[in-house]
């Protein structure tokens, strides 16, 4: 194994070089052997949830190490490492607690409204068909956009803050990020709605540039009884702030990780919560067209919502998991937020994962027009994907996200999230490819009510 | 009485061509010979002009015998609702213009046909794989069915200290797509404006989120659609206007008048007289000339047999009583509808106090209003001494009405509904207690309904089960709310 001095630098100090002897950081695209996919403990992606869990709790009695390959991990200070392991042991408690997850199941019918239609999107296909001699592929919308709070973070803001009720906790912090932390707000938003069912005190770091840049997020936040703590600069200081806070204050405030990024055990909570938009979406497949979907379509920022609906379909080699991330302003412009694509593999946050840094190893400044795609990292499972060549991931710029956002409107009466408008973008580009007849799904991650006026004011080329 | 006889007189005086007035009004003594008679927009010859509108306002200056609160014992299943004149008692009805009849009637056969016809029904939707027509695209792509959700600490805080105290269900209409019930109805009526050929849609909105449900199904149908606003509401509401041009469809202002939603009303039913024959025009309210209480209703009312199937499922049984927000009154309608003829089922409408019944800044028409007619129905309205239609005021653009919906004029008048009112104030505070509570910010408009809890929930025996409609989310109300509010 080749070993690679790792150059840790933050602003003020440099720490000692670490030897990291098992990890290659060179971008390779090797394709790993698909028996790792085993290791990992995607189980059976079949109804038999409870069987499965109940395997992965048996491996995983003890602590477990959070690896996806090389990548995830426990990259944290030592204070962090045995609040990590009990979040670890609770989380798979519950997981087999048929009182939990018959409370979680209502809440999430009850109160988030689920399950969420898989619709048929006559007008889209309709309008690819054309464009091809009248062929092309059935376009099917998962809409998230239809959850509670208008976004699928609440399934797992919801299930997180129960833990954190069984915990014996009564207050939550929440780092501000695409998901936890809020970039969009979205994640915060969620947080603080599911600590208002459950009567949690509610504490979300925000980058102040973000504050700025969706104010209306600040005061939904606000009415839903959280207090917001401003950070300079954006979510990612947000969130480094927020983990600062919860090891201040360990054993009195649980940590709400809002998507797949951050140490073992968060990427894998989050994908599990999340899980719930793929299991319905193959039942709901099932019941339409008696099979399942030729292609998985969603937009990657930090990667929940992705793995959300991907993970349910790992295993079928037939279903073709396509991500797509924020190419901003361009790919070569370095005003984006493709990870996966033109990211390097390193820390951050406690995992290992691609991310975007510059020769220094700082993490660079992201953009996206959908800022719930400005996330410098993406969630270590989904860079496993990306290694094992499971996952395609592809991009789309700011521009072809307003054009899709408009074109969803137009043609269908939905107003995407501009995050999501990314998946829909890149559907210009797949569609022409497609059989007649393939299915398409693609998850609409959220509404995009939120962006009407960055859509209004984008100057139109 | 007169007002009676001349009620009876309107179906057989359209079809005659004769003008035959009502006779004089000599029994009551509150008239005055320079009072206008009460008449029918055709038979009377009052000009356009005069009330700004095609569909006219006429003055009955009803004593307050209409508000009697004697409760018919009759059987609520044996009302009709509606006649075959679309009347609701004496309310309801069609007051409009010649050229709109024969389209109104033309709506009504549509509708009835559509209603009995499989491929249509809504009211199976969810039970199993729908292949009905509307009941495929309100489960795929409205989200129905919308949850019957316990709110636990909404519950707990009305929770008396001997530990008693009813047991609070939100219907979470605010989980549909566009964020609101709107949608439903828009829905129905755009499907049977394609059976009926019609490639044009005009509706009028006031707020903008009737404008937006009326521009998002056009869009999913790709019909030609134009939302009247008036011009004053445009510029408050500049993203919604927004929207509804992103959606495809065509905003145009209003100007006269005060330049609000009665005027943007009026413009729009101008339009529909104008263009009828390729035109279907959707309101968006239990209100306006027969067919449309009744269609509005029927396509709403698919909340309410939701509403009785969960109630089945998590308790057995049925509800106590049933709350809801009242402008127009849809949403209310659609609650309550399937429900009518339970008589042990509390019907219990909020409408708008505003700054206070006294202020005469409200919209609390049932409560404060007189019967007249405003676009073309009979109903509750609030009006000056001239007979002219006062601008109501609420926080919340929704509740922001002069009138009713008929046949809630009809079920206070039966005594089968009770109706009362919450001011701004109550309404700001419920919006900020329930966000906090329950982590749903409810729109407005759904905050007069959640105020009116308080006044409630202390009077109610141990485990009632109240139902409340939560209309709409409130997202587009955070920005008015923080103002007052100072969160």
């Amino acid at each position: 194994m080749e070993t690679h001095h790792f150059h840790f630098k933050t602003r003020r100090h440099n720490y000692p070089q670490v030897v990291c002897a098992n990890h290659r950081v060179t971008t390779s695209k090797s394709n790993v052997n698909p028996s790792v996919l085993r290791l990992h403990n995607y189980g059976n992606p079949t109804a038999d949830l409870a069987k499965e869990r109940a395997v992965s709790a048996d491996e995983t009695k003890r602590p477990s190490t959070g690896k996806f390959g090389r990548f995830g991990g426990k990259f944290v200070p030592e204070t962090l490492i045995s609040c990590l392991e009990q979040l670890e042991v609770v989380f798979h408690q519950v997981l087999q607690d048929p009182e939990f997850q018959e409370e979680l199941s209502t809440a999430l019918n009850d109160y988030v409204g689920r399950e969420t239609p898989l619709y048929y999107a006559e007008r889209l296909t309709a309008h690819y068909k054309a464009q091809n001699m009248g062929r092309g592929p059935d376009i099917y919308i998962k809409r998230e956009d239809l959850a509670h709070c208008g976004a699928h973070k609440m399934n797992n803001a919801l299930a997180q803050a129960m833990i954190a009720k069984r915990m014996g906790l009564t207050a939550v912090v929440a780092a501000t990020g695409a998901g936890a932390a809020t970039g969009a707000g979205q994640h915060g938003i969620a947080t603080a709605a599911a600590c208002a069912k459950f009567g949690l005190s509610c504490t979300i770091f925000m980058g102040t540039a973000d504050m700025e840049k969706q104010p209306s997020s600040v005061d939904l936040m606000n009415l839903l009884g959280a207090k917001v703590r401003p950070t300079a600069g954006s979510f990612k200081d947000a969130t480094s702030d927020s983990i600062r806070d919860w090891t201040e204050k360990l054993g009195e405030v649980y940590y709400l990780a809002g998507t797949a990024v951050g140490p073992h055990p968060c990427p894998t909570m989050v994908r599990e919560f999340q899980s719930v938009i793929g299991r319905e979406t193959r039942r709901q497949a099932a019941e339409k067209w008696g099979g399942t979907p030729d292609a998985v379509v969603a937009c990657v920022g930090s990667g929940s919502n992705a793995l959300g609906i991907f993970h349910e379909f790992v295993r079928d080699p037939t279903v073709r998991l396509i991500g797509v991330e924020a190419a901003g302003f361009g790919l070569n412009t370095g005003k984006h937020a493709a990870t996966l694509a033109a990211g390097e593999v390193g820390v951050y946050h406690g995992a290992m994962s691609y991310l975007l840094q510059d020769e220094e190893g700082q993490i660079t400044c992201p953009h996206s027009v959908g800022v719930g795609m400005e996330y410098p990292g993406v969630a270590p499972e989904l860079s496993f994907l990306k290694e094992t060549g499971r996952m395609e991931f592809y991009s789309a710029s700011d521009e072809e996200a307003v054009e899709a956002y408009r074109r969803v409107a137009r043609l269908e009466g939905i107003l995407p999230a501009l995050e999501a408008s990314h998946a829909f973008a890149y559907l210009e580009k797949l569609c022409p490819t497609m059989p007649d007849g393939a299915k398409i799904i693609i998850s609409c991650s959220g509404r995009g009510e939120k962006d009407t006026e960055t859509v209004f004011n984008y100057p139109i080329s | 009485m007169a007002i009676r006889a001349a009620a009876t007189s309107a179906p057989t005086a359209r079809s005659s061509s004769a003008l035959s007035l009502p006779p004089p009004i000599s029994s009551s003594s509150s008239y005055s010979s320079a009072q206008l008679s009460f008449g029918r927009a055709k038979s009377t010859t009052r000009p356009r002009t005069t009330v700004g509108c095609a569909i006219s306002c006429t003055m009955t200056r009803e004593a307050a015998a209409v508000t009697s609160t004697e409760k018919d014992d009759s059987d609520p299943a044996l009302w009709s609702r509606p006649d075959s004149f679309g009347r609701f008692g004496k309310f309801g009805g069609k007051y409009v213009p010649e050229t709109l009849m024969y389209a109104l009637t033309e709506l009504e056969s549509a509708f009835n046909s559509v209603k009995n016809d499989p491929d249509f029904q809504a009211s199976k939707l969810c039970i199993s794989a729908v292949k009905a027509e509307l009941g495929g695209i309100l489960k795929d792509y409205v989200g129905r069915e919308t949850p019957l959700y316990f709110a636990e600490r909404l519950t707990d805080h009305y929770r008396r200290p001997n530990g008693e105290g009813p047991h609070i269900y939100l219907k979470r209409e605010d989980l549909n797509h566009t964020g609101a019930h709107k949608i439903n109805n828009a829905i129905g009526q755009v499907l049977l404006a394609k059976r009926l050929g019609k490639k044009r849609i005009i509706a009028e909105t006031g707020a903008g989120q009737h404008g937006v449900a009326t521009a998002t199904v056009c869009a999913r149908f790709g019909l030609e659609c134009i939302i009247y606003m008036g011009a004053q509401d445009m510029e408050r509401q500049s993203l919604n206007v927004f929207r509804m041009r992103l959606l495809g469809a065509e905003v145009r202002g209003v100007h006269s008048g005060t330049a609000t939603l009665k005027d943007a009303t009026s413009e729009a039913i101008r339009d529909w007289v104008t263009n009828v024959e390729s035109t279907h025009y959707i309101l968006g309210s239990v209100a306006g000339p027969h067919p449309y209480p009744m269609m509005v209703r029927e396509f709403h009312k698919v909340i309410g047999e939701e509403t009785r199937r969960q109630a089945m499922e998590k308790w057995g049984g049925k509800p106590d009583i049933l709350v809801a927000c009242v402008g127009g009154g849809s949403n209310a309608m659609g609650l309550f509808e399937d429900f009518v003829k339970d008589k042990d089922v509390r019907l219990i409408g909020v409408e708008a106090a505003g700054l206070g019944l006294d202020s005469g800044k409200h919209a609390a028409t049932l409560t404060k209003g007189e019967v007249g007619v405003l676009h073309g129905a009979m109903s509750y309205l609030l009006q000056d001494d001239d007979g002219q239609i006062i601008e109501p005021h609420s926080i919340s653009a929704g509740l922001d009405y002069p009138g009713v919906g008929p046949e809630h004029s009809f079920l206070k008048e039966k005594g089968r509904a009770e109706y009362y009112c919450v001011t701004d104030e109550e309404a700001l505070e419920a919006f900020k207690r329930v966000s906090r509570l329950e982590g749903i910010i409810p729109a407005l408009e759904t905050s007069h309904a959640l105020a009116y809890l308080e006044k409630l929930c202390p009077t109610l025996p141990d485990k009632t089960k109240v139902v409340l409609n939560c209309s709409g989310r409130g997202d587009k109300d955070v920005q008015t709310a923080i103002k007052y509010l100072k969160v």
